[in-house]
């Protein structure tokens, strides 16, 4: 009995781990069902994602407020059953204001750099499990977001669309290893790639073998045909450091980009890009810091001769 | 899905962590040989539906599929669970971390690119103390739901 359940669950192995391998095979040769089985997915699940990712919305930074807690006491039981209502409606508050903040300077930007763009909430992010990163936005094709389309945050680059549904897109960002961009730096006007690496880091790899880098250089992108899947023109990133190697032709250097992928709550989608981009106009500049200016003023001179003169004439 | 809307947002220190991973084998490791293979099977082709997943569809399907055939040979080994708890979040922990390695190398075999090996490691490492830590905490609610789903002869 038991050699014929283990001949049965071995016949079972076999025949899924083929067919497993065979879907597999599918998928790497093209085969569209695999695709639009993910598509159909993603149309039936991004409602409730919707509904999920509000309800968990405030929870995002756990572990940074877990530390806050520490504080409470027995005293402040009673007092925060009845600030709970209230609690929730500030967190609630907090977090919608928070959003208002960062669609105000994402549009900001795309203002700026004559973009027309499509802006959305980031609704999911996807599991670490599968080494890639990428973040699931409530607009889709229903709203002029297609495959291929340059996707901004407040401060610059987020990353590229990489599928749509009606209602939401998927975004590849630009930290995922397979992620590359072509930049240019706005101080020499070198090309360069931009390479992603997983995490908060960037290795660029200059095309021009005479072109130098130099710490602090800003890097903006460098477009592509028809715009897609890069305009020009958005900030990427600047130079951490610059990598010297003997070994390599060209200068490689470590960015970080301006975008902080970690807490992103808010991006725009560009759908156009008006008179081929802004050029430099979106090169970061550090706000400048007010200085006082004080005009000191010496006080008026006493004439004491004619002062003399007249309390003499009196 | 509350993996993507929920889990998946909470920046974990070290590396995030798979609540899907973490249900599924401990659901795995309840189930018999034939049971934990087939089972295996259908829950890699649902993470394989996941539309975040830039991996060839099928992958997490193969994984999880050998997944399940070393937790049946294991299985019998490591006795009831239910009175060795810690061999339970152990093996479920083993689990998720193997799994995230034979994505590697599945990858590897691919030609995928995954980034570089350090975060890599830093990313099974940060999955695997967090698998250990809520799997203590998920795994006896499993157990539980699991138990109430169980016809009273299954059961005996």
């Amino acid at each position: 009995m038991a050699v014929g359940g283990n001949n049965r669950s071995r016949l079972l192995l076999v025949i899924l781990l083929v067919t497993s391998l065979f879907l597999i095979t599918l998928d790497l040769r093209g085969v569209n069902i695999t695709s639009s089985s993910r598509s159909a997915t993603q149309s039936f699940l991004a409602p409730i994602q919707r509904g999920v990712s509000d309800l968990f919305s405030p929870v995002g930074g756990f572990f940074s407020d877990i530390k806050n807690f520490g504080t409470t006491k027995s005293e402040l039981k009673e007092l925060k059953e009845e600030n709970a209502k209230l609690r929730e409606k500030v967190i609630l508050n907090d977090d919608t204001l928070g959003q208002l903040k960062k669609l105000e300077s994402v549009l900001d930007l795309a203002g700026r750099g004559n973009y027309k763009v499509v802006s959305a909430r980031v609704i999911g992010k996807g599991s670490s499990a599968t080494f890639s990163q990428t973040i699931t936005i409530d607009a889709g094709s229903s709203d002029g977001v297609f495959k291929d389309m340059t996707v901004i945050g407040e401060l610059g680059l987020v990353g590229v669309v990489k599928s749509t549904t009606s209602t939401s897109a998927i975004v590849l960002l630009m930290s995922d290893p397979t992620f590359r961009i072509g930049v240019r730096i706005a101080r020499s006007q070198s090309i360069g790639v931009l390479l992603g690496e997983g995490d908060s880091e960037y290795t660029l790899q200059l095309l021009d073998p005479s072109g130098t880098i130099e710490k602090d250089d800003v890097l903006l992108s460098l477009g592509s045909d028809n715009n897609k899947p890069f305009v020009p023109g958005v900030p990427v990133g600047f130079v951490k450091s610059v990598k010297n190697s003997r070994l390599t032709l060209t200068q490689e250097a470590v960015v970080s980009s301006y975008s902080n992928l970690g807490s992103i709550g808010v991006v725009s989608v560009i759908i156009s890009s008006k008179n081929g981009g802004p050029k430099d106009a979106l090169i970061p500049t550090p706000r400048p810091t007010p200085t006082k200016t004080i005009y000191v003023t010496a006080p008026p001179m006493v004439d004491t001769a004619t002062t003399t003169g007249s309390e003499e004439n009196n | 899905m509350v993996q993507e809307a929920a889990i998946s947002k909470i920046n974990f220190p070290i590396a995030g962590f798979s609540l899907y991973l973490c249900v599924v084998l401990g659901l795995m490791a309840l189930e018999d040989r034939f049971g934990a293979i087939s089972f295996g099977f259908i829950a890699g082709i649902v993470l394989d539906f996941s539309p975040s997943s830039d991996s060839p569809f099928g992958k997490w399907a193969l994984i999880l599929t050998i997944i399940g055939y070393l937790f049946s040979r294991n299985r019998e080994s490591i006795g009831d669970f239910t009175e060795r708890p810690m061999a339970f979040v152990l093996l479920v922990t083993a689990g998720a971390t193997i799994s995230l390695i034979i994505f590697l190398i599945i990858g590897l075999i691919l030609g995928e690119n995954n980034g570089s090996i350090l975060n890599n490691l830093k990313t099974i490492f940060g999955n695997g103390i967090w698998t250990l830590l809520f799997s203590s905490i998920l795994l006896p609610i499993i157990v539980k739901l699991r138990s109430l789903t169980l016809t009273s002869r299954e059961r005996i």
